[in-house]
């Protein structure tokens, strides 16, 4: 059952890392918690000498839900200007216009 | 973003009536999608409108377009562009245009509405295949997607009844799809900078597969002249998702 709780621990933990990289805000939170709550229970079976892999398991689950709490809190959703999507949009817009002027000219 | 602005699309419709939208009208929105039974925030999607002159005529210029936030851009990076010409008084289209690049996925497509009514000179490209051109003929009042979106809030909803259904038709893809428009009831809700407003309750549904699900596809428009559209909530195959109205400006 430790050698288990430990396995799954860390399956959620890189689960939950990988996440936490990608902007998927909360829901690198998931697979974290269950991380932790796993590592915790690893840690609950294990005898004193064998509690360094859960007591890491558990240091590491509990930094990535810093991180992720960190990420969603300070980091906005903002759109950057892309000058050249800006561009696009104007040169639509004047091609839009001599279109138009021709279908006047047709009418 | 094909299919949520296909969806967008899709809370549309009806009557042909005077047009009630104003031009420099700016209206933005947050689209989030559904991972894991939480909605993560992925793009920015802003509504626009402009009037534009030519020698002749006025016409006015609907724009829409969608952008994925800076976080995302490095993973799966959107720039969609949806625009319609169209007369200001009555919205009917004259010139729709189409540029999306999602995750390198690029498409263009130009539909000229030749004067006739009912036939469209279309223009396409994917990434980097030849241009197609043809010429297609579609009913005399088939719109663009773009078109729809603005018709549906020249409609007064007050004379509907609930459960009341109207069909139309738009085009997208070279391809002309029924849509039905359902009116739901009314419902007060968060409409970012304008407050809490009651709303209509528009139910969308289209003989495609692009949308599922029964009453999934929603559009809650403020119960007022201005009829803003304040928030989505839509259904497809691939999940679920919604935009918010954040900020709107010159309205």
């Amino acid at each position: 059952m430790r050698k288990l709780f430990i396995i799954t621990a860390i399956v959620f933990a890189i689960i939950g890392i990988v996440f936490t990289v990608l902007p998927l805000g909360t829901i690198a939170l998931l697979p974290i918690v269950l991380a932790l709550v796993f590592g915790i229970l690893a840690y609950t079976k294990s005898e004193g000498s064998q509690r360094k892999i859960p007591k890491l398991i558990v240091l590491v689950s509990a930094l990535t839900i810093l991180v992720a709490i960190g990420k969603e809190l300070f980091i906005k959703d903002e759109v950057i200007v892309d000058q050249k999507f800006e561009q696009e949009k104007i040169e639509s817009k004047e091609a839009a216009q001599k279109e138009l002027e021709e279908l006047d000219g047709l009418e | 973003m094909k299919k949520i602005l296909f969806t967008l699309g899709m809370l549309i419709n009806l009557t042909v009536c005077y047009s009630q939208i104003k031009a420099n009208e700016k209206l933005i929105y947050a689209a989030s999608y559904n991972m894991s039974g939480l909605m993560t925030q992925l793009a920015q999607v802003s509504i626009e409108t402009e009037m534009i002159h030519t020698s002749k005529k006025t016409f006015l210029h609907l724009s829409l377009q969608a952008t994925t936030f800076s976080k995302w851009d490095s993973f799966f990076k959107i720039r969609d562009l949806y625009e319609s010409y169209v007369d200001p008084t009555t919205l009917k289209p004259s010139l729709y245009k189409r540029s999306i690049n999602e995750g390198g996925y690029v498409k263009t497509e130009k539909y000229v509405f030749k004067s006739d009514g009912v036939s469209i000179n279309s223009t396409s490209k994917i990434n980097k295949r030849a241009e197609i051109n043809r010429v297609f003929t579609v009913g005399n009042t088939t719109q663009d997607v773009v078109t729809l979106l603005f018709k549906l809030r020249t409609i007064n909803f007050n004379n509907f009844k609930i459960g009341q259904i109207k069909s139309f038709t738009i085009v997208f893809d070279e391809k002309e799809f029924p849509i039905s428009v359902k009116y739901m009831g009314k419902e007060k809700v968060s409409a970012g900078n304008l407050g809490i407003k009651e709303c209509y309750i528009i139910s969308i549904a289209a003989k495609t597969n692009v949308l599922k699900g029964k009453d999934k596809n929603l559009v809650w428009l403020t119960a007022d002249t201005k009829k803003i559209p304040v928030q989505v909530k839509f259904s497809i195959p691939v999940g679920v998702g919604q935009l918010k109205l954040s900020n709107a400006s010159g309205i």
